[in-house]
């Protein structure tokens, strides 16, 4: 029994004593296929840094993208129509449309207030990238000014999309504290916070190199030019408080010039190439994000930004019918016996059904789907016409009209394609800035600076590509209904500039920039109540839209970060 | 440690008088043979005396040969007892009332329920079982039964709870509460669900914090104690068999909506289109064929006939589906569970196998459960030393509501979907939407086909090891190793899909597997003294806890051939992927307690625990959870000794303090990920975030597949200072028992205060990714009452009638949140949260509908507003209606809870009806969105018939309208649903015992039938079916009938 006792006693004591001698060690637990942020900040890990900076920019959210813009800069144009489902079919995007951005509505976490997010997300893997390699040595890290100027071009390009959608944003560099970081108001003045924006891609243009080896990916000198290109022209329209262009900047302008002339590129053969499958990164694509498929993601780095806008009535696409053309948009692509756009009466008739359908720029079988003409160059997927367009293919014709989305589409067996649910990701690349883009740059700097005759053959140039862009149409069995010539001359700056923005909107149709443009040239509230106007006549959904000037150019900035400041940001006019 | 033991050691032999005999024995209880630990035996006389053992023995040395011994024993009726020149005196004490002599094990002791002083509710196990039968899970079953307990129930076939509370909410995240079983803590509600009723010997729901402190950490949310059956009876040699039978059928008819059939749809479309001055036919005239008058300002529709196919598809002849009925079936439950226990006064087994099946009420559901269990001990040692086991296994295999190609539940799609659309096409094949007005979403019953192979397979090992060794007289050291141990596995089959417009090309099978072990090694030293009139209890105890969860997720795509068999990774053609995570946490603890009672009146209790987490940083590592309770039998003083009517009454009060560390495992580390390509929804599921990568891969080579180049993402920040939430609570509390306890009940209030809640709250976008952190950052108050009250007797012709009632009362609020995380709450920067629940909704009043285009102009500018719209109250008369004029509106949780009982017995009859309610809630009512307004893609209910329009203005029903549904947050939505429902009746019938006895030695055998769900009681203004039905996207709670037998040998 004795025995017994001082057994239990032994076990007893043992046991309490290894636990209280153990406990601290037993308590230390770490994160497991984590790293903390010392561990990360090596040479070796500079370059996969970069690499997460440059996904960042790309990592796009279906309710909050990054790359394509069609909810901002083309359904709040007066190029497209949100589509879909009826007014009710995504609310945030009807409210867009309307103008109607004042209630308080439980969905105004979409869209704006996350694609706000998302780019300082995008800033802030540049940002930290580039305060580790701030602190490595040349020999450390021997790619080390390439590499840093690649971040800040990607900083850059953030805080400019952001400057777009929002104008007054707070500007974010490397290497702050987060107290710093919440002291940055956004009221820095418009003209500043232009100028901090292109010191980023200033540098960037000063330290790369003409191409990147085998990575088409990374951002090049072109590509530096070229935003700065497009960063001085928009800043060449200074606006007021009120979003109002009280000045037109000569010099900026000239750096337009400047600019666009260091770009190297040169528009495809064919306007298709830019929107097709098997064409990424080709010439005319200066900057663009990159999307893959089959890459070891278990869905693919695909972009589901356009995700929603597949044609909606065939089975060969499926979901969910978005991003519309506006009857006005197919309007602007007739073409007079000339083969000229008809810059002021262009929408004074409708182009509805197939015999309206006479004398056509060929972009429009490019960008649109019309009733009897093949879809995406094609004319079969599994028996012969299954790819003609029909108004079947449109999910709510008696709200939004017949017409279907086409750019952003590929045919639907392609290899680009995945169908995750309802909706359709591409690996097609979404390009920020095509050669077009630049040329038309360059001429609409060249025409307010009175030189429009220097303009002319850049804008003939845009439109003589257009007209070589016929055969794929043709060959699926598209009846020839092209009509297109250049323009002989311009009579004066100001018929040079109608027909430098018509150029535009022809060429970057429902690419999402529409919106962006009327604004720079400070003719939003102009154009797009005068387009409302005659469009609600027909389609009764937009009876009661109004854009309001001096408020709708922006979006608001959004509440929760005024919250999450302390107040910190201003809001913008009229909200 | 040592000196104190070796105190109470002096302190127990400081009484050794001259010696004469020695008597032993063991003292039991009369009614069930259980030994009696801690009975008091004192010579009369003299203070000379000891208390019994773990086991019930006593034995008293010198001892005059002609004494009488005093027997006693709270609870019980003491007896005296000659000696007479005996040496060995066994004895029986009688219970000296019904109730009062459980003994519940509380915190690693057994304590006596009359003398706990905190608020814990014994659960009456008896009513149980019939519904436990029915569902497969007796945390169902308790639903209304226990005051303070609040479990809201889910339809799925799995029994599982969408939502359990003890005494409502007190933290902002995590409040499930923590189940003791047998000793081992789990979270995991399911495995007490899957303990076969017949099998538990007690339930003990431990409310306050001045009981449940003992637990430390993770106890903060209150603590569910269950033992299962694992003593010996003490008769000697005896085995005995149980079976329990039951089989149900469910049905969910009477939880339906009603919708429109497929003219009732086109009548209504029409007149909405035109009440927004469109023509209908441009949006619908591919569904339905109208034939009106063409005139928009005096609209007048002749008829309306459905188009006579879908999308014009001759293959697809129009239908007038209800898709609910064509979307639920009966469904039946099947369980069955048969156990043997006995043993010998030396050892005891209980062995329990289970089997359940629950074939589902949606189609292609069902739920199948095998469960056993197995508990036995054996003593060694001159039963000095017990050894014994608790083991619970479990594997199920559960199939349950799937989500369409667009992520849309079918549940939800069975309400919605429009009724043109067929089940089959002619050709019978699936039909889907086709052509213009449909909505993108599938045919329910083609989704829960395709689905019919998915499910997810759990094996639960659940138990522990453990020994008890007397040391020496009263004082037991206990050691057990306890796990829980789950294995996780989920397959998801996706086939592709060809349904109207709908498809899905590729493919895909994912396993979604972990492995969760959860380790607890206890150790307890018990000391127990009882002497003279004091009796102290002493515990002191260590405890470990090692959790670790390990995950792992694969998947592959394009099957040559779709069957089930053929739908293994191996056999994919194309692209696999897996991913996989580790995680884990580690619990340290001390604790410690002390029990005394003076006189069986004056009760006391002081329990200390200091608990370490490996979540916290080595400086904020430690927590200390005190607790202290009194108590005062008032019944045993003097002059209520007398009283007829009181029998009992004790009131009692205590504070105590848990701690929570409901937070990540690294949660306050700053960390970086190599995130190569994942959507958000790996890391949040929701819809939307499918589609959102979050990845670091990126084609910088242009070549559009293979492996992508990568890097690395920040995905948290530290917040090295984290340290352990805290809730502290006052209790106080009146047991009481009337006229020989037929009347019995009890009385709680409580203050509740929560600090330091561990938050991780949204912060500034410009901080940029992974910037979020946990946080200890707001408090939150709870206050509340408890009130149980019971009458049972048996009157002279031999009815016995008891009925019991229960009430529990909590309001919860948030008393401090920081600013800047206020917006991620209901409210706005003026009209905050703090000071409401943080159930509370926050949104617009409403004021009936406009009459005229007057009223519309009278009233203040409102977006939308038109005749025959819904009106919205100008709360801060500013002449526009936005977001200001927002106010708290209510909250979701419900101010009382309620449930009654009755229970009748006459004869070999028994029965029992069973309803409990809630009140003062408010809810989404979600049947208002169809049946109060019309959807253009979506079905609608059969409210909007009866909608405004300028003939019919005595309605609540807006004008109809397809782009004016004022949807916004309001009291029109958010209305009152307190409800009243009957939940479980139940009939019996015991065959006479002595007709029994000859078959086989029978000693019961009892066939009951029962109904659950019956009906329910709601306010006017509640216009949905079943109350408790807030979601439309899960199944509804059915309607249950079944029938049963329980056989024992």
């Amino acid at each position: 029994m004795k025995t017994i006792r001082t057994i239990y006693y032994t076990f007893l004591a043992g046991a309490l004593l290894t636990f209280v001698s153990c406990s601290k060690d037993y308590l230390e637990y770490d994160p497991k296929g984590q790293v903390s942020e010392e561990d990360i900040a090596t040479a070796e890990n500079a370059d996969g840094l970069v690499t997460a900076a440059y996904a960042g920019i790309a990592n796009d959210e279906m309710i909050g993208p990054l790359t394509h813009l069609w909810v901002y800069g083309s359904v709040r144009s007066d190029d497209a129509y949100k589509g879909g489902g009826g007014r009710g079919d995504v609310p945030v995007v009807d409210h867009y449309e309307q103008y109607n951005l004042t209630r308080a509505d439980d969905d105004d976490d979409w869209m704006a207030p996350r694609t706000w997010t998302n780019f300082y997300k995008a800033i802030s893997r540049a940002n930290f990238a580039l305060s580790v390699i701030k602190d490595l040595s040349e020999e450390e890290f021997p790619q080390k000014a390439i590499r840093m100027a690649e971040l800040r071009f990607l900083r850059g390009h953030s805080h400019f999309m952001l400057k777009l959608l929002f104008k007054k944003i707070p500007y974010i560099a490397e290497g702050l504290s987060e107290e710093e970081v919440l002291e940055i108001s956004n009221d820095m003045s418009n003209e500043d916070l232009w100028n901090t924006i292109a010191e980023d891609f200033l540098f960037a243009f000063e330290n790369l190199p003409e191409t990147q080896e085998n990575q088409p990916g990374r951002a090049d000198k072109s590509a530096a030019a070229a935003y700065l290109a497009k960063l001085r022209l928009y800043q060449a329209y200074e606006q007021d408080e009120n979003h109002q262009v009280v000045n037109i900047n000569a010099s900026r302008l000239e750096e337009v010039i400047t600019y666009a002339n260091a770009v190297s590129g040169s528009l495809e053969p064919d306007f298709a190439n830019n929107f097709l499958d098997g064409h990424d990164n080709g010439s005319e694509s200066i900057w663009a994000a990159q999307f893959s498929i089959n890459d070891g993601t278990e869905v693919g780095r695909v972009s589901f930004a356009t995700g929603l806008n597949s044609p909606h009535g065939t089975a060969l696409y499926g979901c969910c019918g978005f991003h519309l053309p506006s009857q006005n948009m197919v309007n602007a692509f007739k073409t007079d016996g000339d083969g000229l756009p008809l810059l002021d009466n262009f929408n004074a008739s409708d182009m509805a059904d197939t015999e309206d359908f006479t004398s056509v720029d060929p972009r429009l079988d490019h960008t649109i789907g019309v009733p009897g003409r093949p879809f995406k160059y094609r004319n079969k997927v599994k028996e012969d016409g299954d790819m003609i367009y029909s108004a079947s293919w449109a999910r709510d014709p008696g709200v939004y009209g017949i017409f279907g989305n086409m750019k952003e589409q590929q045919a639907p067996d392609c290899s680009c394609y995945v169908k995750e649910g309802p909706f359709v990701g591409t690996s097609k690349n979404v390009d920020f800035i095509r050669y077009a883009d630049v040329l038309l740059f360059k001429a609409e700097a060249l025409i307010q600076l009175n030189r429009y005759n220097e303009a002319l053959p850049i804008i003939n140039q845009i439109r003589e590509r257009a007209a070589a862009s016929i055969s794929r149409p043709l060959e699926a069995g598209a009846s020839d209904i092209y009509n297109i010539e250049s323009y002989p001359s311009f009579s004066s700056k100001e018929e040079a500039l109608k027909a430098l923005k018509f150029e535009r909107r022809l060429e970057f149709a429902m690419e999402g920039h529409r919106f962006f443009d009327l604004v720079r040239w400070g003719e939003a509230a102009e154009v797009l109540n005068a387009y409302l106007e005659e469009e609600k006549t027909k389609r009764d959904f937009l009876a009661n839209a109004q854009f309001t000037a001096g408020r709708d150019e922006y979006y608001p900035i959004p509440q929760r970060e005024i919250d999450f400041t302390g107040g910190l940001y201003k809001q913008n006019p009229g909200y | 440690m040592k000196r104190l033991l070796f105190c109470l050691l002096l302190l127990a032999q400081g009484y050794l008088f001259a010696q004469e005999t020695q008597v032993s024995g063991t003292v039991t209880s009369s009614e069930d043979g259980l030994p009696l630990p801690g009975a008091s035996i004192l010579v009369q006389g003299t203070t000379k005396g000891t208390v019994t053992d773990f086991d019930g023995n006593y034995s008293l040395d010198n001892v005059p040969a002609d004494a009488t011994l005093v027997f006693s024993y709270v609870g019980f009726v003491t007896q005296e007892i000659p000696l007479n020149g005996q040496t060995q005196v066994d004895i029986a004490l009688e219970t000296d009332s019904q109730q009062l002599d459980e003994v519940v094990i509380v915190g690693y002791t057994q304590e006596r329920k009359v003398e706990m002083t905190g608020a814990i509710s014994v659960v009456d196990l008896a009513p149980l079982e019939g519904q436990s039968m029915s569902s497969g899970s007796t945390m169902q079953a308790l639903q209304g039964r226990v005051p303070g307990l609040f479990v809201e129930k889910s339809g799925d076939p799995t029994g599982a709870s969408n939502r359990i509370l003890i005494r409502g909410v007190s933290t902002l995240g995590d409040n499930n509460p923590l189940y003791v079983i047998d000793g081992v803590p789990t979270v995991r509600p399911e495995v007490f669900a899957s303990i076969n009723p017949s099998t538990i010997e007690s339930v003990q729901v431990l409310k306050d914090a001045s009981a449940s402190s003992v637990y430390g950490a993770r106890a903060a949310n209150g603590v569910i104690v269950i033992s299962t059956k694992n003593r010996s009876r003490g008769e000697g040699e005896k085995f005995t068999v149980n079976i329990n039978s039951n089989i149900s059928v469910l049905s969910e008819k009477k939880q339906r909506y009603d919708m429109l059939n497929a003219r009732q749809r086109g009548e209504v479309l029409w007149r909405a289109s035109v009440n927004d001055g469109a023509d209908p036919n441009n949006a619908f005239g591919e569904i339905y064929d109208f034939d009106w008058n063409g005139d928009l300002s005096n609209p007048v529709l002749n008829s309306v006939a459905v188009q006579p196919y879908v999308g014009g598809n001759t293959d697809v002849p129009a239908g007038d589906t209800d898709w609910q009925k064509e979307t639920y079936e009966t469904g039946y439950v099947y369980n069955n569970d048969v156990s043997i226990s006995g043993g010998t006064d030396k050892s005891f087994m209980l062995l329990n196998l289970g089997y359940l099946k629950n074939t589902g009420i949606l189609k292609y559901t069902g739920y199948e459960r095998y469960s056993a269990k197995f508990n036995g001990n054996i003593k060694l040692f001159d039963d000095k030393v017990k050894v014994g086991v608790n083991t619970q296994f479990y594997t199920s295999n559960e199939t349950l509501a799937s989500p369409d190609v667009g992520s849309a539940p079918t549940p939800g799609l069975a309400i919605t979907l429009a009724p043109t659309l067929p089940v089959f096409t002619s050709t019978g094949e699936y039909a889907g939407p086709l052509g213009s007005g449909y909505s993108d979403r599938n045919n329910p019953v083609y989704m829960q086909y395709i689905n019919r192979w998915d499910n997810t397979k759990r094996t639960t090992f659940f138990g522990n090891v453990f020994a008890e060794i007397n040391i020496l007289k009263n004082l037991t050291f206990r050691t057990s190793l306890g796990i829980d141990h789950n294995r996780f596995h989920r397959k998801d089959i996706e086939t592709t899909v060809d349904n109207g417009f709908i498809t899905r090309a590729t493919n895909r099978l994912t396993h979604d597997t972990n492995d969760y072990s959860s380790l607890t090694f206890t150790n307890t030293l018990n000391y127990n003294l009882e002497t003279g009139d004091h009796k102290i209890g002493v515990l002191l105890g260590t405890e470990a806890i090692k959790t670790d969860l390990n995950s792992i997720r694969s998947s592959a795509q394009d099957f040559a051939i779709e069957t089930e068999d053929y739908f293994t990774l191996g056999a994919a053609s194309g692209k696999r992927t897996t991913d996989g995570t580790v995680s884990g946490s580690r619990l340290w603890s001390l604790f410690g307690k002390v029990n005394y009672a003076f006189a069986g009146k004056y009760l006391a209790s002081f329990t200390l625990r200091r608990d370490g987490s490996s979540r916290f940083g080595e400086d904020n590592r430690y927590g200390y959870f005190p607790a202290a309770t009194a108590g005062w039998r008032i019944n045993r003083e003097n002059f209520l000794s007398e009283s007829k009517l009181i029998s009992d009454l004790k009131i009692r009060a205590g504070y105590g303090k848990v701690g929570n560390q409901s937070i990540g495992d690294v949660a306050r580390f700053g960390l970086f990920e190599a995130r190569y390509g994942p959507n958000q929804n790996v890391y949040m599921p929701d819809f939307f975030n499918i589609y959102y990568n979050v990845g670091t891969a990126y084609d910088l080579n242009g070549v559009n597949t293979g492996n992508l180049p990568s890097g690395f993402v920040s995905i948290q920040a530290a917040n090295s200072g984290l340290k352990w939430e805290e809730t502290g609570e006052v209790n106080i509390g009146l047991d009481f028992g009337l006229l020989q306890n037929k009347i019995a009940g009890s009385f709680d209030y409580f203050v509740r205060n929560t600090e330091g809640i561990l938050i991780q709250p949204p912060v500034a976008s410009v901080l940029g990714e992974g910037k979020q952190r946990f946080l200890n950052g707001a408090s939150t108050r709870t206050k509340g009452w408890e009130l149980s009250l019971a009458y049972s007797g048996t009157y002279e012709n031999g009815l016995y009638f008891a009925v019991s009632t229960n009430f529990g009362a909590f309001k919860d609020e948030i008393t401090e949140l920081p600013e800047k995380v206020r917006t991620a709450y209901p409210g706005t920067a003026e009209n905050s949260i703090v000071g409401h629940s943080q159930f509370s909704i926050f949104g617009y009043k409403t004021d009936g509908l406009f009459q005229s285009q007057e009223e519309v102009n009278a009233h203040a500018s409102q977006v939308g507003a038109r005749p025959g719209g819904i009106r919205f109250v100008d709360l801060n008369n500013d002449g526009i209606i936005n977001a200001n004029d927002r106010d708290f509106l209510g909250t979701t949780l419900p101010d009382l809870e309620y449930g009654i009982r009755i229970d009748l017995a006459y004869k070999n009859f028994d029965f029992s009806v069973f309803g409990s309610g809630v009140t003062g809630r408010i809810g989404l009512d979600p049947y208002i969105f169809w049946n109060n307004f019309v959807q253009s893609r979506e079905n609608a209910g059969l409210g909007v018939l009866n909608a405004w329009t300028p003939e019919n203005t005595n309605t609540d029903i807006p004008s109809l309208s397809l782009v004016n549904n004022d949807s916004q947050t309001s009291d029109y939505l958010f209305r009152n649903n307190s409800y009243f429902k009957l939940r479980n009746m139940q009939l019996g019938y015991s065959l006479p015992k002595e007709l029994i006895e000859k078959w086989a030695g029978m000693t019961n055998l009892r066939f009951y039938v029962q109904g659950e769900n019956l009906f329910w009681i709601t306010p006017d203004n509640y216009i949905g079916s079943d109350p408790e039905r807030t979601d439309v996207n899960a199944i509804p709670v059915p309607t249950t009938f079944s029938m049963g037998v329980n056989i024992g040998f």
